[in-house]
């Protein structure tokens, strides 16, 4: 077996209450490294074409990769995949907090859930003696995911399920410890099996091929990290919130359910404002992560809990016109505890709020009125009233009340905090990304709006480029599988010091933005290591990775996961943004809105993609990508 | 009608206002000339809080337009802008 890799894949079948070790595929892993992409390849042959994502023939599988159970900073996320109940195409999402860990302590790399139990379950799963105990969760069924981890205790590692994703809510998350993995509704596939709560326990130790270059090398970038000016200062002392200033700034942060891009105060849920107001105390949510961009903030008759992050406090306050840390705090602690997809349910609940504005629902939602909001919450969760079409999802309320042109998703899933009209390469990126709406599967905007150095937003040079080049690196990062802030770090110290109007900046950002194919080309180069991921890889599985070997597996899984939503019945017509992108303007100087039509042709094309967005048989060839 | 200045975090904390206006027409360095004066001879906290600080005007960067060049008109929105944490 290649090294990093425990070689087992436990599948349990919760119908039946059986279970079975089989070998990790040495081929597949090779290809596909393991996390989401290993996750998508076993979903792909192991389901029919058109099953029901909440029925029992869709597995829910949680992976590992490689680099999961080391010492590698930020390396403790697990990623999850099924077909998504809210799009009906891909459904995958990634986790911190130290279930990943704990699978791969276990001499696990990728656990399958298949069918569904009659009954509310839990298994505890321990490693080190192979069994699975299949217990009943009765007791346990209708807890928050606070409660039920207190209940299960500690020593094991836990991923468990709220209210949410018993209720079968479409945007329902899985979560480990504080934190989720929220995206595309794999908490209500947990839900509709009636699985409460996996724990695992074990104690083996991972394989390397070089243990003391990889511990040396890490013990460098550990210091590397906490020593940048992002992972190390800002997200270790503002955590994502720090941004807020920023998007507001720039005019992309959603407010009024992304009518606007700027909110007066929008300051109010900033990282800095937290710091002043109410921030308790700094803590790493994620085990062995040097950057603890986790916050604690106190909740009147709840005690110390998990602060809110950027997308939840951009989609839970200004874009309700609701910036106000004390609600962004309860709210964003209630989906979390309840087990939910914070970034949906803001947009779920500004889009109930223009309908009521517009008088084409009475939600009893108001912009800028916290009143009936947590209660709203609860009955989403609980799918009670109104609350129970909320639980849908954005696409379908608008199905149902009408809306569309200001349904705020892609493919059914609601955009993150980035309006991409003051960020054209996030806008291509959201339009293609196979889960939907989604920022962390390539965060284009960090070149465009949000990072230190970024070239012109809103013109059309390299719009198409960067979203290509970082979609396959998050697919590649998301097999490894570790934590999309990595990233960060790859960006020097001294790009951070530089002023954002300097002629430096300027002229740095001018060469960027016309380096075109060059771009490409470089970030393609099998020569050498470009960055530190092919240098872990390399020490842990003694196989040789470059920066475009990753590009290469990042592309192979993206594409496949392009072929599974083609064959589950979405085409080129969902990549698009929505009405309110397209069309309207939010910067005084354009006349309308984002120009998806004049980048997706080019797009399409650097893919390898015919007019239509389907992959050219050739291209597949290339990628070893086997139907 | 007039131009509105945000600052950032910590020259709002500062100063203890978020925004203010100046009358357009302006330039940037009217905005730099009439941030600074609120600091009432304290340069050296100004220099501090605007180190590695650009412009954006309407949104936009200024380094992707004419620079320190931008006309400011009225209705403008120039804010200050700190180098960014990661989200």
């Amino acid at each position: 077996m290649i090294k990093g890799y425990a070689g087992r894949i436990l599948e349990v079948d919760l119908a039946d209450r059986s279970f079975a070790f089989k070998p990790l595929d040495e081929d597949i892993a090779r290809l596909y490294l393991g996390g989401k992409g290993y996750g998508t390849r076993l979903l792909y042959d192991m389901t029919e074409p058109g099953i029901d994502p909440l029925g029992p023939e869709n597995p829910l599988i949680f992976a590992t990769g490689p680099l999961n159970g080391s010492l590698a900073p930020q390396s403790n996320r697990f990623a999850v995949v099924c077909k998504s109940p809210l799009t009906g195409g891909i459904g995958s999402a990634a986790c911190g907090g130290s279930f990943a860990y704990g699978l791969k302590k276990a001499g696990i790399d990728i656990l399958v859930l298949r069918h569904q139990s009659a009954t509310p379950l839990r298994l505890e799963i321990n490693g080190d003696r192979d069994i699975v105990d299949f217990l009943d969760a009765s007791e346990l069924w209708g807890k928050g995911t606070n409660a039920t981890q207190v209940a299960l205790g500690k020593g094991r590692n836990h991923a468990v399920i709220g209210p949410a994703g018993e209720n079968l809510v479409l945007y329902a998350g899985i979560v480990s410890d504080e934190r989720i993995a929220g995206r595309t509704g794999v908490g209500a596939v947990m839900g509709s099996k009636r699985l409460k709560a996996i724990s695992v326990t074990g104690t083996r130790k991972l394989d390397m091929e070089d243990e003391n270059k990889f511990k040396d090398y890490t013990k460098w970038l550990r210091q590397l990290f906490r020593d940048h000016p992002v992972l190390g200062e800002k997200l270790r002392r503002y955590g994502t919130m720090g941004i807020v200033n920023t998007t507001n700034a720039r005019n992309i942060i959603p407010t009024h359910n992304f009518k606007y891009g700027h909110h007066d105060d929008a300051m109010n849920v900033s990282g800095e404002y937290l710091e002043d107001h109410g921030l308790v105390g700094v803590k790493s949510s994620c085990i062995h992560c040097p950057v603890a961009c986790g916050r604690d903030v106190t909740l009147e008759g709840v005690g110390r809990v998990k602060g809110p992050e950027y997308e939840t406090a951009a989609l839970l306050g200004p874009n309700l016109d609701i910036p106000d840390l004390r609600w962004v705090n309860e709210w964003n602690y209630l989906a979390d505890d309840l087990g939910m997809d914070s970034i949906s349910l803001g947009a779920t609940l500004s889009f109930a709020m223009e309908l009521q504005e517009r008088g084409l629902l009475q939600s009893g939602l108001a912009f800028g009125d916290p009143t009936g909001i947590g209660e709203m919450i609860q009955d989403i969760a609980h799918r009670r009233g109104l609350g129970s079409d909320l639980a849908d999802g954005v696409k379908r309320v608008s199905e149902k009340y009408g809306g569309k042109a200001f349904a705020m998703h892609v493919k059914g899933l609601e955009l993150s905090a980035y309006d991409p009209r003051g960020s054209f390469a996030q806008g291509v990126e959201y339009a293609t990304t196979n889960r939907g709406g989604c920022h962390v599967q390539g965060a284009s905007m960090y070149f465009e709006s949000t990072g230190p150095l970024t070239i012109n937003p809103q013109n059309l040079k390299l719009k198409a480029e960067i979203p290509v080049v970082q979609q396959n690196l998050a697919c590649a990062i998301n097999s490894m599988v570790l934590c999309i802030f990595t990233t960060y770090g790859l960006i020097p110290k001294a790009v951070h010091q530089m002023n954002p109007n300097g002629f430096l900046h300027r002229t740095i950002a001018l060469l960027f933005e016309n380096s075109g194919p060059f771009y490409r080309l470089v970030s393609g180069l099998k020569l050498m290591p470009l960055l530190w991921y092919e240098k872990w890889l390399t020490y842990i599985t003694g196989e040789k990775f470059t920066s475009g070997r990753l590009q290469e597996i990042g592309e192979r899984i993206f594409n496949l996961e392009r072929m599974y939503n083609l064959r589950e019945g979405l085409t080129g017509k969902d990549d698009t943004l929505p009405d309110r992108i397209l069309h309207e303007s939010t910067f005084p100087h354009l006349r309308s809105g984002h120009p998806l039509d004049q980048l997706l042709p080019r797009y399409y094309k650097i893919r390898g993609w015919d007019e239509h967005g389907v992959p050219l048989p050739r291209t597949l060839a290339r990628l070893q990508v086997r139907l | 009608m007039s131009i509105t200045v945000d600052l950032t975090y910590d020259l709002a904390k500062t100063l203890g206002i978020r925004r203010f206006e100046i009358e357009a027409p302006a330039t940037l360095q009217d905005v730099l000339r009439l941030t600074r004066a609120r600091f009432e001879g304290e340069d050296a906290a100004f220099e501090k809080l605007t180190r590695v600080t650009g412009f954006v005007v309407n949104g936009v960067l200024i380094s992707h337009g004419r620079g320190m060049e931008t006309p400011l008109k009225e209705k403008d929105r120039v804010s200050f802008l700190k180098a960014a944490a990661g989200g």
